[in-house]
């Protein structure tokens, strides 16, 4: 482990009271920083640092003599010859520092010259310690584990992109954080003033507004033209990336500010200030408490809703109190599958008042668009039914990128933080609940426990079928997976959409933590390094990290798995390897049958993932990985199981490669 | 390897259906299926049932579970050129008699293990 920089000795004008020595570290204020601000535990720096493995991406501390260089003219210089050749104050020293005060833990990134002053003040003056440097081997990837990182310990990290050609690589993962409200500092080196660019790709690599190309799906970005400029715009970036809705936001850092000496800067006013998120407004929850505790079949329908386990606890608070049905979209984990009051989707459909919790789609819950050649809208929900929608969609919204989904005129709409605004509506519902109200009650529980309990077991029924079929059916393979997770304390860091959603229906998924919900943009090359940088932030919690991976997936950024060996992140990797994109397979056989031509011999083009098979494990082991497989035969699923957990216990990643059915 | 995955099976069956299947083996009959049956495998494959129904009509979330069906099969036949979320399939791209022969495949899908028998299903 590193040890602790001492303060420089800096030159008297820094210690006027009001002038912050940018030289001293904040080291208080970051372990106080997010932490105090709500956003979560602090974590530690990686455990192989900790234990001072000589082999752990960190850097050494600065020696005597770089000290000293930084400060006073070397021998045999002139003082215009030092001014010429050394710098002793760089700007990008004075930008970490404002991240350091930020909290920022990690910076993921794939270098590049356009912040090479930043990356030398990271692992020199900064010893590569609160942030650390992640390598990524592509932009798209770096921003992925952001995303990954913040869904599980509510942490944004800092994301260090290329000018032009890494925001460009980043810009897919970008839109999914976008859509799935995950917030991250998005930094982007950029060299702004012409006349200083050196010749051929610094000119390739700048642009006169480089956010442009991300500008559509972040919630704001500056392009600071001095350092206080960028301090300042850095603070201001935290707080809104974290106000609800939340989503990444960009900063560009230009070569000359972090090249040329920084002058006297003040750190003094900046700070973490975040926004507490918005709770509805009083009266409206009022009357949501009213509609909801007059209907007979009220129904909750969360989706990006719980932050964390408080936001679990709030909306169980709720339902219990209501004794209403719960419809998890688990676009985060809002609620446990094993309390009877988690429902089906289905149970929408008799609902005469739907109440909506931070819903992607409002309308999906309620309609739906059939995919035939005319594309009629089909009621789902019942006619008469009421929709309460509480949500912070149209606290931040933008036009071009489509994502918001189509209208859908609420009967009470309130726009506010849900998990906010559920203590106040339970409050208002237990204090204007009538004794009838209160008395019906455990007819309610008694029905409720019936069906959930009868969901149980025709979820365990269903995955029977298939058992033994070869390649593995995807409910075996989490029955599997079960095996190695029941005695540990598993966190699941995908989404088990493509897989029949055998996760929810057979795991017990009872903690915030142990789901981590889905994309958010669709956007593809999203799973594995979303995982490692999930897993990331379960290592310091001891948490067993597991990853099922989509093939084709997994080939948009498989360097995900060298970040993960790299760092020493433990993360469990299987495939759902049905060798194809089969979901096009499936529109590919629709939109044949549709024109009645039948697709027999032409089923695979442009879609399957075979002849050359591609070696997954052989790609993950190339990463340095642990790795086994393909596995054909479920009976050989087991064991493999079993070794590779053994290896993740050890610290480290482990990958076996699982042929499936489709779906 | 299992002892299921060892099995040699009567090469006139396997090859036609590797070729087809994508890799994997047909399910574990008990007796040597009839030849209907293995025609509508053949077919089962090549019209795409498997994409969304799994390659032993398991089902999932692209496709209700066929498999064991309790449809006689005019239901059956009319389910699929008539549907409701899935493709419909018209006459001219599955004619009766393969749709019949599927059907055939469909029923002669063996019955999975009793939970009691599957030790990773228990989750108490
Ligand atoms: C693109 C996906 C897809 C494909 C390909 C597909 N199905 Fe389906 N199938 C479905 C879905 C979804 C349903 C659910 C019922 C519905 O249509 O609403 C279904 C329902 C059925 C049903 C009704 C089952 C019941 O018990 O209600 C039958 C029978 C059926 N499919 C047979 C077939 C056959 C035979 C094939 C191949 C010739 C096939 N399907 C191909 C998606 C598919
Ligand atoms: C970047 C990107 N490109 C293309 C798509 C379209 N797409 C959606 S699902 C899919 C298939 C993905 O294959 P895989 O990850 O193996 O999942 P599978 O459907 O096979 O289970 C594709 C190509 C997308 N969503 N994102
Ligand atoms: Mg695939």
């Amino acid at each position: 482990m590193k040890p602790d920089k001492q303060p420089h000795s800096a030159p008297s004008d820094r210690e006027e009271p009001a002038r912050v020595n940018r030289r001293e570290f904040v080291s208080s204020a970051v372990a106080a920083g997010l932490a105090a601000a709500g956003a979560g535990a602090a974590g530690t720096a990686s455990a192989r640092q900790a234990a001072g493995d000589a082999q752990a991406p960190g850097a050494l501390p600065p020696t005597a003599a770089q000290e000293a260089m930084e400060s006073e003219i070397p021998d045999g210089y002139t003082a215009g010859q030092a001014r010429e050749y050394f710098v002793s104050n760089p700007g990008s020293d004075f930008m970490l520092d404002v991240i350091r005060r930020l909290g920022l833990e990690y910076i993921a990134t794939n270098p590049g010259s356009s912040f090479r002053g930043l990356q030398e003040s990271i692992v020199n003056y900064g010893g590569n310690q609160a942030p650390e440097l992640l390598t990524c081997v592509h932009e798209e990837q770096a921003v992925a584990m952001a995303h990954g990182y913040y869904k599980v310990n509510g942490k944004p990290m800092g994301v260090l992109c290329h000018g032009t050609v890494g925001l460009q690589h980043a810009a897919m993962a970008v839109y999914n954080a976008w859509c799935d409200r995950a917030p991250m500092m998005l930094l982007a080196g950029n060299h702004l003033d012409a006349a200083e660019r050196r010749a051929g790709v610094e000119w390739s690599h700048s642009a006169q507004d480089c956010v442009r190309v991300i500008r559509d799906y972040i919630k704001w970005d500056d392009m600071p033209v001095s350092l206080q400029h960028y301090a300042e715009s850095m603070a201001r970036g935290l707080k809104i990336a974290m106000t609800p809705p939340a989503g990444p936001v960009a900063v560009v850092l230009d070569g000359h500010l972090q090249e040329a000496e920084a002058g006297e800067q003040d750190l003094g006013p900046i700070a973490v200030s975040l926004n507490r998120p918005p709770a509805g407004d009083e009266a409206a929850v009022a009357e949501a408490a009213r509609m909801l505790l007059e209907a007979e079949s009220p129904v909750i329908v969360a989706d990006l809703m719980a932050r964390d386990q408080e936001g679990v606890e709030r909306l169980v608070a709720l339902a219990e109190a209501l004794q209403a049905p719960v419809v998890n979209q688990f676009g985060r984990m809002n609620f446990p599958n094993t309390h009877y009051l988690s429902q089906g989707a289905t149970a929408v459909a008799q609902a005469d008042v739907v109440l909506g919790l931070e819903l992607f789609d409002v309308w999906g819950v309620i309609n739906t668009v059939r995919d035939r050649v005319h594309r009629d809208s089909v009621r789902k929900a019942r006619p008469d039914a009421r929709v309460i929608s509480i949500g912070s969609n149209d606290l931040f919204t933008k036009s071009n990128y489509q994502n918001f989904q189509r209208f859908y005129p609420s009967d009470l709409s309130i726009a506010g933080d849900a998990q906010a605004t559920l203590p106040l509506l339970t409050e208002a519902v237990l204090s204007g609940m009538s004794p009838a109200r209160r008395a019906g009650n455990s007819a309610r529980e008694a029905r409720l426990r019936e069906a959930h309990s009868l969901a149980r077991g025709q979820a365990l029924d269903d995955a029977r079928y298939g058992w033994n079929a070869i390649p593995v059916s995807t409910a075996r393979l989490y029955a599997e997976l079960w095996q190695v997770a029941k005695d540990r304390d598993w966190a699941l860091v995908s989404d088990d959409g493509a897989q029949s959603r055998w996760a929810r229906r057979l795991w017990p998924i009872d903690r915030h933590y142990r789901y981590i919900g889905r994309s958010g943009g669709a956007g593809l090359g999203y799973g594995a390094p979303a995982a490692v940088g999930a897993a990331l932030a379960h290592r310091p919690e001891g948490r067993f990290a597991i990853n099922v991976q989509k093939d084709g997936d997994m080939m948009y950024t498989p360097g995900a798995f060298w970040t993960a060996a790299y760092h020493g992140i433990p993360l469990l990797t299987v495939t759902h390897n049905n060798q194809g994109y089969h979901q096009e397979y499936m529109h590919l056989q629709r939109m044949a049958a549709r024109r009645q031509r039948g697709i027999e011999s032409s089923w695979r083009v442009g879609n399957e993932l075979r002849n050359p098979d591609i070696d997954l494990a052989g790609i993950a082991r190339a990463t340095g990985v642990w790795a086994e497989g393909p596995v054909l035969d479920p009976a050989d699923l087991g064991p493999a199981l079993a070794r590779a957990a053994e290896v993740v216990d050890g610290g480290e990643p482990a990958f076996v490669d699982v042929r499936c059915q489709p779906r | 390897m299992s002892a299921r995955a060892r099995i040699a099976r009567p090469p006139d069956l396997v090859v036609p259906v590797l070729l087809l299947w994508a890799l994997g083996s047909p399910p574990a009959w008990s007796d040597e299926p009839a030849n209907d049956v293995r025609e509508g495998l053949a077919l089962y494959i090549s019209q795409q049932c498997w994409q969304c129904h799994g390659y032993e009509g398991q089902g999932g979330v692209a496709g209700v579970r066929l498999a064991p069906t309790r449809l006689p099969y005019e239901a059956f036949a009319r389910l699929v050129r008539f549907t409701n979320l899935m493709p419909a399939y018209s006459p001219k791209v599955l004619g009766d008699e393969q749709l019949r022969l599927i059907y055939a495949y469909v029923r002669s899908i063996p019955e999975p293990p009793a939970l009691e028998e599957i030790p990773e299903l228990d989750f108490d």
